[in-house]
């Protein structure tokens, strides 16, 4: 659904996500906005609408602060949103933003009541004399109306900038993680938390190395992982003790020394950790692969796919423009058979771990007419080039899909393009194998 | 040598790098700073590691190592890092490019810098004495914390140690890590501009490692100190206060960053000032320098030294 207004970076998106059943697609960007897609439900009175996803609801979650203590703006981009499990007919989530994270409660209304005794239509005070006997007001249908509302504000909880936030399967608590501080919070308690991990050095020149990314396990609500900027995994267990600083497991991969270079810190770094959905493994994001990780094995990656090692003679340039920074998603599939991540140049790439066969796709409007199939790309690196190639040097690094999520079920995906948000399904093969 | 064109041009753009993230929206990004800092160590290491004999000018062949101040955890550079240049050197630093000659005025000794003197003494009387005071006074809060980057820190110091050494004791071949930072004052320009104003709070262990940091150099009056205690005091109470009032009680510390580029804007214009010898390439960076330029034309060559302006002009108008 691309956006009709006029790019502004506040248009930016920020964030994807699906919630659980995958019926809700809900957006942040970078004015600090959530917008929430619904998918339609499948009918056949309008068989080509079927399945797709329309506006349910758009508020302002965050706006702009200033902390006049330490004359810092905190920006009102939203950084993550994390939908809890559904507990009732209201759908609930949190959004964050640098500081705070909020819990919404999104609730639908379509019914009003009608009849009041005392008040008019417009809910006006009547005349008293006017009214002669008495009613009982009775529910009318109405159009449907989302109402937002914000239930929990969690706030000063982090010193530095929230990168990550997860629910926990208990379904009561979650954390929160910045560049050195992991927190656990009760979803009903706002104003205290937990510190759960702390990697802050007594002396912060003697920092070398900040949390990147951190999720909970899917089904232990005990165990959750952390990453951080030296591209190392760190599994921890809350039985052990109350401050998960030791690591129950650490995952690491030793850098391969035929790649040194003055940027190998940099791209090392994860940007981002999920737990397949099995929970059996772990998918993690660095500037040039993704790897997969076996929780049982803490040597090395199962599985490394190159994402775009062209960029590997590029680094210095990628320096100097800012995008080696660049924080990619990653996703799996429902039944975590297929990966995803986002690129440059609009695309994003699939690694399908079965058949360890890849295609790199693109996110635009003129390859995305309604029902066409996307055509895979290829980005040719010298040597023979093929008709639709794309040379490395003519890739846009200001078209980047960092945000990217899968339908916990069906083969749907949505994809942050900048500003636009596309969703692709695949008809074909609408059941995962 | 491309390693070491390479090197230099990853060292400027990564200070620019640190500065622009001082007056980013949304406050110091720590992750992103910390990742510039190692680039900046490792592109330091390459390009001081050139043993090139005539590199470096003894401007204190007497500056002996430091010994560490208690409570000091990093061997930063000592208070040596040479004479401190007469205020006028930091007039210098608006200027495009006279102002890159001019921090290397202070050390005598060294070969070509007769036409850079004499460039100091003009642009000197640009300069005006609150400048001066508060270059002085940006100068000290330097030489407090001693480090250069939040995790650079025992890495920098051993680099500018390395580097400051007297011609002919190539740096590289010894334990880095126990190297007494001998600052032999080649390369100590100083920092110009008014005190860049970072909002987060230095601890206080670092002032006070600052107020000791005296070293053999002769620091700048004392009465520059009294320019920056105020600042820090009106700096701490509001941050005192919120810590008892407020659940969030530290600042988020990244006070160093704001040093790195303090120390960098000195020793940078050094090293733009060292007469290239046939260096020995380190073979750390893979990739290759994009200069075609002659290892001589290094210093007085306009688009190197304009490609550092930019930074060292912007600290100034900080």
């Amino acid at each position: 659904m691309p956006s009709h207004r006029m790019p502004s970076e506040a248009d930016i998106i920020s964030t994807v996500e699906f919630n659980h059943t995958g019926e809700l697609l809900a957006t942040g960007d970078k004015g600090g906005r959530v917008v929430i897609f619904q998918r339609e439900p499948e009918s056949k009175n309008a068989p080509h609408s079927q399945g797709e996803y329309d506006v349910y609801s758009t508020f302002q979650s965050h706006e702009p602060e200033f902390d006049y203590l330490k004359s810092l703006e905190i920006e009102e981009k939203i950084n993550k949103i994390k939908w809890l499990p559904q507990q009732n007919a209201a759908h609930s989530l949190l959004s964050t933003n640098d500081k705070t994270i909020k819990l919404w409660k999104i609730t639908e209304r379509d019914k009003r009541p009608e009849g009041y005794n005392l008040k008019d239509e417009e809910g006006k005070l009547k005349d008293l004399s006017t009214v002669t006997s008495l009613q009982v007001p009775v529910l009318k249908p109405m159009d449907l109306m989302v109402e937002v509302s914000p239930r929990r504000v969690f706030a000063n909880g982090h010193t530095y900038h929230i990168n990550s936030i997860s629910v926990n399967s208990d379904c009561e608590t979650y954390m929160s993680a910045d560049d050195l501080r992991i927190n656990l919070w009760h979803l009903a308690i706002t104003d205290r938390s937990f510190n759960i991990v702390d990697i802050k050095p007594a002396n912060m020149e003697d920092l070398t190395e900040v949390i990147t990314a951190s999720e909970f396990h899917p089904h232990h609500c005990n165990l959750f992982v952390y990453s951080s900027s030296k591209g190392s995994l760190r599994l921890c267990d809350m039985r052990a003790a109350a401050l998960c600083d030791k690591h129950s497991k650490l995952f690491e991969e030793p850098e391969d020394p035929s790649n040194r270079s003055f940027f190998s810190e940099i791209i090392s770094s994860v940007s981002d950790v999920k737990f397949s959905h099995s929970g059996r493994y772990m998918l993690t994001r660095d500037y040039l692969t993704v790897k997969v990780w076996d929780l049982n094995m803490e040597a090395r990656p199962i599985e490394t796919y190159q994402v775009h090692d062209y960029l590997r003679s590029k680094l210095c340039s990628l320096y100097e423009n800012d995008c080696i920074f660049d924080k990619f998603e990653c996703a799996w599939n429902g039944s975590d058979s297929v990966i995803m991540t986002g690129a440059y140049n609009n695309f994003f790439r699939m690694f399908d771990r079965n058949t360890k066969r890849d295609v790199t796709l693109e996110a635009s409007r003129e390859s995305s007419k309604p029902r066409a199939v996307l055509k895979p790309r290829r980005v040719c690196v010298g040597g023979k080039r093929r008709r639709d190639d794309i040379s490395v040097d003519s890739l846009d690094f200001t078209k980047k899909i960092l945000h990217t999520a899968w339908h916990p079920a069906e083969n749907i995906i949505a994809i942050a393009a900048t500003n636009n948000l596309y969703i692709f399904q695949d008809k074909v093969n609408s059941d995962m194998h | 040598m491309e390693f070491k064109l390479e090197a230099h041009r990853i060292v400027s753009i990564s200070l620019g790098k640190i500065y622009n993230s001082r007056v980013q929206r949304g406050g110091i990004k720590l992750h992103k700073n910390l990742l510039v800092s190692l680039v900046l160590r490792s592109a330091r290491q390459v390009y001081l590691s050139d043993p090139c004999p005539s590199l470096y000018l003894a401007g204190h062949p007497g500056a002996p190592a430091l010994p560490q101040q208690p409570g000091e955890s990093v061997a930063g550079p000592p208070a040596g890092w040479g004479e401190p240049p007469p205020p006028a050197a930091c007039a210098a630093w608006p200027e495009p490019e006279p102002q890159l000659e001019l921090p290397a005025v202070p050390e005598v000794p060294r070969a070509g810098d007769a036409e850079p003197a004499a460039t100091v003494t003009g642009a000197g009387d640009t300069l005006q004495g609150g400048e001066a005071e508060a270059a002085e006074a940006a100068w000290r809060r330097v030489e407090g914390p001693r480090e250069t980057a939040v995790g650079g820190s025992d890495v920098f110091p051993q680099g500018f140690g390395a580097a400051r050494r007297p011609c002919g004791c190539p740096p590289g071949d010894e334990d880095k890590m126990s190297a007494s930072p001998r600052v032999d004052g080649c390369c100590a320009p100083r920092p110009a501009g008014p005190e860049p104003p970072v909002p987060p709070l230095v601890c206080p262990r670092k002032r006070g490692a600052e107020g000791v940091g005296g070293g053999p150099a002769d620091f700048p009056a004392p009465g520059s100190t009294p320019l920056k205690k105020p600042r820090r005091n009106s700096e701490e109470q509001p941050g005192g206060a919120a810590a008892a009032a407020a659940q969030e009680e530290e600042e988020m510390e990244t006070g160093n960053v704001a040093n790195l580029i303090s120390i960098f804007g000195s020793s940078f214009s050094g090293l733009l000032r060292k007469s290239p010898g046939g260096g020995r390439e380190e073979a750390e960076g893979e990739e290759s320098g994009p200069e075609a330029a002659e290892p001589g034309q290094i210093c007085c060559d306009k688009p190197v030294l304009r490609d550092i302006n930019p930074w060292s002009t912007a600290i100034v108008a900080f």
